[in-house]
């Protein structure tokens, strides 16, 4: 067999798998380094959601492989031999997964370079999500050398990529139960811990279908039988069980990482990687609101705000969204985006809550001269408008925008109209 | 001593019969079957090369039944076999692609580079043996064909048309190479160039309508035929002499 598997490695579709899934993985990677960067559990979560694109890819490249000896015309030379089928059909199967493996290892392995430099969190189950992955790459080849040997169509390993594609496509984003069979989600759940049973599940699922795909292909009928009720039995808890969707944070991976020192700043341990960039956005505006009344004093890490987390809600606190806050390199994205969680701070609420002849333009006046001074004159949807109110002594300043809070806070209208005029 | 027994051979497709009532003792030497288009030799070749199995009829390779299963796999260990139309995988070379046979031949791995290195010399093919498949000519090709056949020295060789795309100086050394490998196998080599046969073979046979006509030396074709039958040699007078009276019994 290896003498078999070394000759495809090198002569069959497998280099060409290794190239396009390469291409495939470094192609998904670039398109959303805010999704893995500086994460593990964002690395193994993103080949996950990869899967989308890389599976059709295997399906595509298995089929390929497997209708080979029809396109070549070499079946009846085979057929002569004494070799049973399914040798030469495994041969050429895993020749083809490797190298697809291989080339998806090498995209996914070069971001685990850049996620290691900064990584802050290593714990969770990120290894198993990614190794449920594998095993998605490998069902899929074998379902690609299904159609490749049973479909006698030039034209079948494209369209079998295609469907692939759609398939996947309609079950991530179908929120139904037998959607849950599909390896590929929509990522999403960096802070959670996927159940055991889950992840065991689907790994015997996979292995099953691999198997079951494989039997039929060589038309092993038993093997296929066998293999078949073994995907039927994984797939029934799976497709029956609980939601993982709202699966448990990860206690370790929501643990908070605080600054040392100045106004305090704490993010989760996932993304503590980022703590030292957004405490440099973060801490000079909470050291401007150091003091005023009602105005928050630290700034949280959304991630621990759902219901049962470690931080309970509260007027003190801004929450700092950084799902999609980091780059391939670890750093921050973008440091704008981090700002609006401050905006939040300034009311806007209130002016969209009113409506029709309550409204009044100077509202929003009044909050963008508050965030405008929030932000030290640099908001840039509300540049310069806190110019007159920054001429005032700094006493004057603070106590504007305490009266601000507490204008905002009632969504008192003429409060907030005259506080727009007053400077 | 018969390593391959044929016996109440029929094989159809749809309602036409192509072999029928068809049997055949081959012994250790190299044999032609001749015969004309559509007569059922590759039809015959297929199922002596267990490709195809016939409607009726008993067929042993080297002892063993081919309606059995592992005696199926037995005797196929020990065939060679190269179908009229040969495919290949472009993309291996020589080397690669007789390997690959050998492997699918169930060889012992230890035996198999030293076999495959064999059976490409006795090929000519020596020179070429890293070359990609795709890159060779049509009589390389044939003969990169006949070098996976014998790759595991085969005691029961099915050569289809073996000698298309060869040159002439490659086929008088196929048939030393023929006559080589009939010393301790059966050979079978279906073709149409009535001159390989008489140069090469042992024995012959002719099948017509998908019976066999003619089964003996080659000597006894040629003196079959006289001067008025058609041919420019004695042994196509011989094959020309030996259908034409088949067809008139048969009517």
């Amino acid at each position: 067999m290896r003498r078999a598997l070394w000759v495809e490695l090198r002569r069959g579709t497998a280099p060409y798998a290794a190239l396009a899934m390469f291409g495939a993985g470094v192609w998904v990677l670039a398109a959303h380094p805010d999704d893995w960067g500086g994460r593990w559990v964002g690395l193994a979560d993103y080949l996950r959601v990869s899967l989308l694109v890389l599976c059709p890819l295997m399906v595509c490249a298995g089929a390929w492989q497997a209708g080979r000896e029809r396109r070549r015309d070499i079946g009846e030379l085979i057929a002569a031999t004494p070799r049973p089928g399914w040798h030469s059909l495994v041969a050429a199967w895993l020749a083809v997964t490797l190298a697809g493996v291989a080339g998806t290892a090498v995209a996914f392995g070069g971001a685990a370079v850049l996620v290691a430099r900064v990584a802050t969190y290593a714990g969770g189950d990120w290894w198993q999500r990614a190794a449920v992955g594998v095993l998605a790459l490998a069902a899929a080849s074998a379902g690609g050398v299904l159609v490749g040997r049973r479909v006698p169509l030039r034209v079948a390993a494209p369209i079998a990529g295609l469907a692939t594609y759609l398939g996947l496509a309609i079950l991530t984003y179908w929120n139904a139960a037998p959607a849950r069979l599909s390896p590929a989600y929509d990522g999403r759940r960096m802070y959670s811990l996927v159940p055991e049973w889950v992840i065991e599940w689907q790994a015997t699922w996979l292995v099953a279908l691999t198997v079951l795909l494989l039997a039929v292909a060589v038309r092993r009928w038993r093997v296929a039988l066998l293999a078949g009720g073994v995907a039927v039995a994984a797939a029934v808890p799976i497709s029956t069980g609980p939601s993982w969707n709202r699966a448990p944070a990860d206690p370790a991976a929501v643990e908070l990482v605080c600054t040392s020192s100045g106004p305090e700043v704490c993010l989760t341990r996932v993304n503590a990687f980022l703590l030292g960039e957004v405490a440099a956005v973060a801490q000079p505006i909470l050291a401007r609101l150091d003091g005023i009344p009602g105005a928050p004093r630290r700034a949280v890490d959304h991630t621990v705000r759902p219901a049962g987390a470690s931080v309970a809600e509260d007027a003190d606190t801004v929450w700092l969204y950084l799902d999609f806050q980091a780059t391939a390199l670890g750093g921050l994205a973008n440091a704008e985006d981090l700002r609006t969680a401050f905006r939040q701070e300034t009311g806007w609420g209130c002016a969209y809550r009113l409506q029709g002849d309550e409204f009044d333009q100077r509202i929003h006046q009044a909050d963008n001269m508050a965030t405008d001074w929030l932000l030290d004159g640099s908001g840039f949807w509300a540049e310069g408008a806190s110019a007159g109110l920054r001429e005032l002594p700094p006493s004057a300043q603070r106590a504007w925008f305490a009266d601000y809070l507490d204008a905002v806070g009632r969504c008192d209208v003429p409060a907030l109209v005259r506080l727009a005029e007053q400077p | 001593m018969t390593t391959v027994s044929v016996a109440g051979l029929r094989v159809s497709y749809g309602n036409r019969a192509v072999l029928d009532d068809l049997a055949i003792e081959l012994g250790v030497g190299v044999h032609g079957l001749l015969g004309p288009n559509g007569a059922g030799k590759t039809t015959l070749m297929r199922v002596l090369a267990t490709v195809l199995r016939p409607d009726r009829g008993e067929v042993r390779l080297l002892g063993h039944r081919t309606d059995d299963r592992v005696g199926l796999r037995q005797a196929r260990r020990r065939l060679g076999y190269l179908p009229q139309a040969f495919g290949f995988y472009p993309r291996f070379t020589v080397r690669e692609f007789v390997e690959y046979f050998a492997w699918l031949r169930e060889m012992p791995a230890a035996r198999i580079p030293l076999a495959v290195d064999r059976a490409i010399e006795r090929v000519g093919l020596r020179d070429r043996a890293d070359d990609r498949m795709k890159h060779l000519s049509g009589g390389m090709l044939r003969r990169a064909g006949i070098a996976q056949a014998i790759v595991n020295a085969p005691r029961v060789l099915l050569l289809d048309e073996p000698t298309a795309g060869l040159d002439p100086e490659q086929r008088v050394e196929f048939r030393t190479l023929l006559r080589e490998l009939g010393r301790d196998a059966v050979v079978l080599v279906s073709t149409h160039l009535v001159e390989d046969v008489a140069a090469a073979c042992a024995r012959v046979s002719l099948v017509d309508d998908g019976r066999l006509v003619f089964a003996g030396h080659p000597e006894g074709l040629i003196a079959a035929g006289g001067d008025g039958d058609s041919g420019d040699s004695p042994i196509e007078r011989g094959y020309t002499a030996v259908l034409r009276g088949a067809r008139q019994v048969s009517r």
